[in-house]
């Protein structure tokens, strides 16, 4: 390929990308308030440090439990920097994102879906 | 304590501890968690591939490369996971990961089975889904680098799948400091097809069947902490060590050691890492070497490689890094190169303390949460001239990644 036909194709992917409402790490069309915000954006803050947004984002999970059980091991990682405390704001979000999903897919708020975590109780630890 | 005696004890320990909890099998249902990501990469070097009499295997690779991943990860129970991960690439199917994570706690957990043992931080983010480039650090290089013929790739190509066990844990202390470790013993690299052996053969290391002619494990360990400043900061350094034999006798030995330093302020990511390989040849022959041996310390090279990036997201799509990365090996050079099978001379045109500095700007926009265009500009400045005379290259990349 000429390095003309290669700027070419670059200069049309970028008029491309301009045209797009590129949207990598936020979620979808989900209100949150001010107290929700802060949570997602320490979820944002720990998750990107080794992997993008999209991975928790698109991953299709909306059961409470499992959430907790994959955070508490995304914790253990090395260098992760999600301490205990963070667990907690990081599943309050999780849980408010994963509501939206379960709406978006038309399933019941309440039963059969899980129960939310536990955010007034001890965070998860190493061993759930 | 050898090194297998040590690890036996950790496995009786962990089984151990894991009965003794009283929670582990059938304590929660079992869950299951695919991921992949596919990269397609066009790389263009403006002043050609290079130069064509330059050692095999070829010196470049330009144009398309695909990378593609599959990965399932599965809770068995409260302590017991498994991980497996098949990529394609340039060496065709490989399997990356097959391991089993035993966890009595947080501090105490033993991987066993095919994995990269865990050494410095990017290997951590080697998915193309988790960078920002197309490429890696050159430390880390495999396959991507101009002239990789001359080098035989970087310091620890990334990934490094190897059979093995592995003791790792983490513990924080107080919220504000995480501090992470990991001993490991594995089969580690080879050369077992050149006469005389001068470098590690990692095409040969990565291919099926995953045995080794090599009896004697590699081991090695890494230690890091993490402190953390509030929600917008962290900081992590880290020291990692490898030391194995590579040839079939267990004369040759590699040991390579590295130190990485991360540093995140909101979104902005500093990250810095070296690493240096000290290499021991075969110099039975002195014919093979473009140098005359020295008669003390003759019989080693050294391969030093560094980098230090920043990432700056810029919007919520839009991703900025630049790089600078080089490498800089010191000693003698061998005229037969790696997985010839020692049958092939070819004057090799690095000298005996060959360096390469490379610049990378690199732009990585989002299209959609998950695919994401990659875009760079890469200026290579070597201090040797191929047989073309050129010591400098301007290189392109444009890629697209997806990741599910």
């Amino acid at each position: 390929m000429k390095p003309l036909r290669l700027a070419a194709l670059a200069a049309s992917l970028a008029v491309l990308a301009g045209c797009s409402g590129g949207r990598a790490s936020e979620p979808d069309g989900l209100q949150l308030s001010a107290d929700a915000r802060a949570d997602y954006y320490l979820f944002a803050m720990r998750c990107s440090k080794c992997h993008s947004l999209a991975r928790p984002l698109s991953s299709g999970i909306d059961d409470d439990e499992y959430w907790k059980r994959y955070v508490a091991k995304m914790r253990r990682q090395p260098g992760s920097g999600i301490s205990a405390e963070d667990t907690v704001a990081i599943l309050r979000f999780l849980h408010i994102y994963a509501q939206d999903q379960r709406r978006r897919k038309g399933k019941s708020l309440d039963a059969p879906s899980p129960p939310p975590p536990d955010l007034d109780a001890s965070p998860p630890t190493g061993a759930p | 304590m050898t090194a297998s005696r040590a690890l036996l004890f950790a496995l009786l320990l962990v089984v151990g501890l894991a009965l003794a909890n009283g929670r582990s099998a059938g304590a929660s249902e079992e869950d299951r968690n695919f991921a992949g990501s596919a990269q397609l990469d066009y790389h263009l070097v403006a002043g050609g591939a290079g130069a064509p009499a330059a050692p095999a295997p070829s010196t470049t690779f330009e144009g398309f490369t695909l990378e593609a991943a599959l990965k399932v990860a599965a809770d068995l129970s409260d302590h017991l996971s498994a991980n497996v991960k098949v990529c394609y690439g340039c060496h065709g199917f490989e399997l990356d990961m097959a391991y089993f994570d035993l966890r009595a706690f947080d501090e105490l957990n033993l991987r066993v089975g095919r994995f990269s043992p865990s050494f410095g931080a990017f290997n951590l983010r080697h998915d193309p889904a988790n960078h920002m480039t197309s490429d890696k650090p050159l430390p880390y290089d495999m396959g991507r680098m101009l002239r990789k013929g001359d080098w035989n790739e970087g310091v620890l190509p990334s990934p490094f799948p190897m059979n093995g066990a592995e003791i790792n844990g983490t513990h924080w202390i107080g919220g504000v400091a995480q501090f992470d470790y990991a001993a490991y013993v594995a089969t580690g690299f080879k050369n077992d097809v050149d006469a005389n052996p001068t470098d590690l053969d990692f095409q040969e290391s990565h291919l099926p069947y995953y045995v080794t002619s090599d009896p004697r494990p590699a081991s090695g360990a890494r230690l890091a902490l993490t402190l953390k400043a509030g929600s917008d900061a962290d900081m992590t350094l880290g020291a990692s060590g490898m030391w194995g034999t590579y040839d079939p006798a267990n004369k040759l030995t590699y040991a390579i050691v590295g130190g990485d330093f991360a540093l995140r302020i909101e979104r902005t990511a500093i990250r810095m890492e070296y690493l240096v390989r000290r290499q021991q040849m075969d110099v039975s022959n002195p014919d093979i070497f473009r140098y005359a041996i020295a008669p003390v310390d003759g019989d080693f090279f050294a391969k030093h490689g560094a980098y230090v990036e920043v990432e700056q997201p810029v919007t919520d799509a839009f991703d900025v890094l630049g790089r600078v990365d080089g490498l800089f090996r010191v000693g003698n050079v061998s005229n037969v190169s790696v997985g010839s099978g020692g049958d092939t001379i070819v004057a090799s045109p690095l000298h005996e303390r060959a360096a390469l500095l490379r610049e990378t700007l690199a732009l990585a926009y989002a299209f959609e949460r998950n695919f994401r265009l990659k875009g760079s500009v890469e200026l290579w400045e070597f201090n040797y001239a191929d047989s073309t005379g050129r010591d400098t290259e301007l290189s392109f990349h444009l890629g697209a990644v997806g990741s599910f």
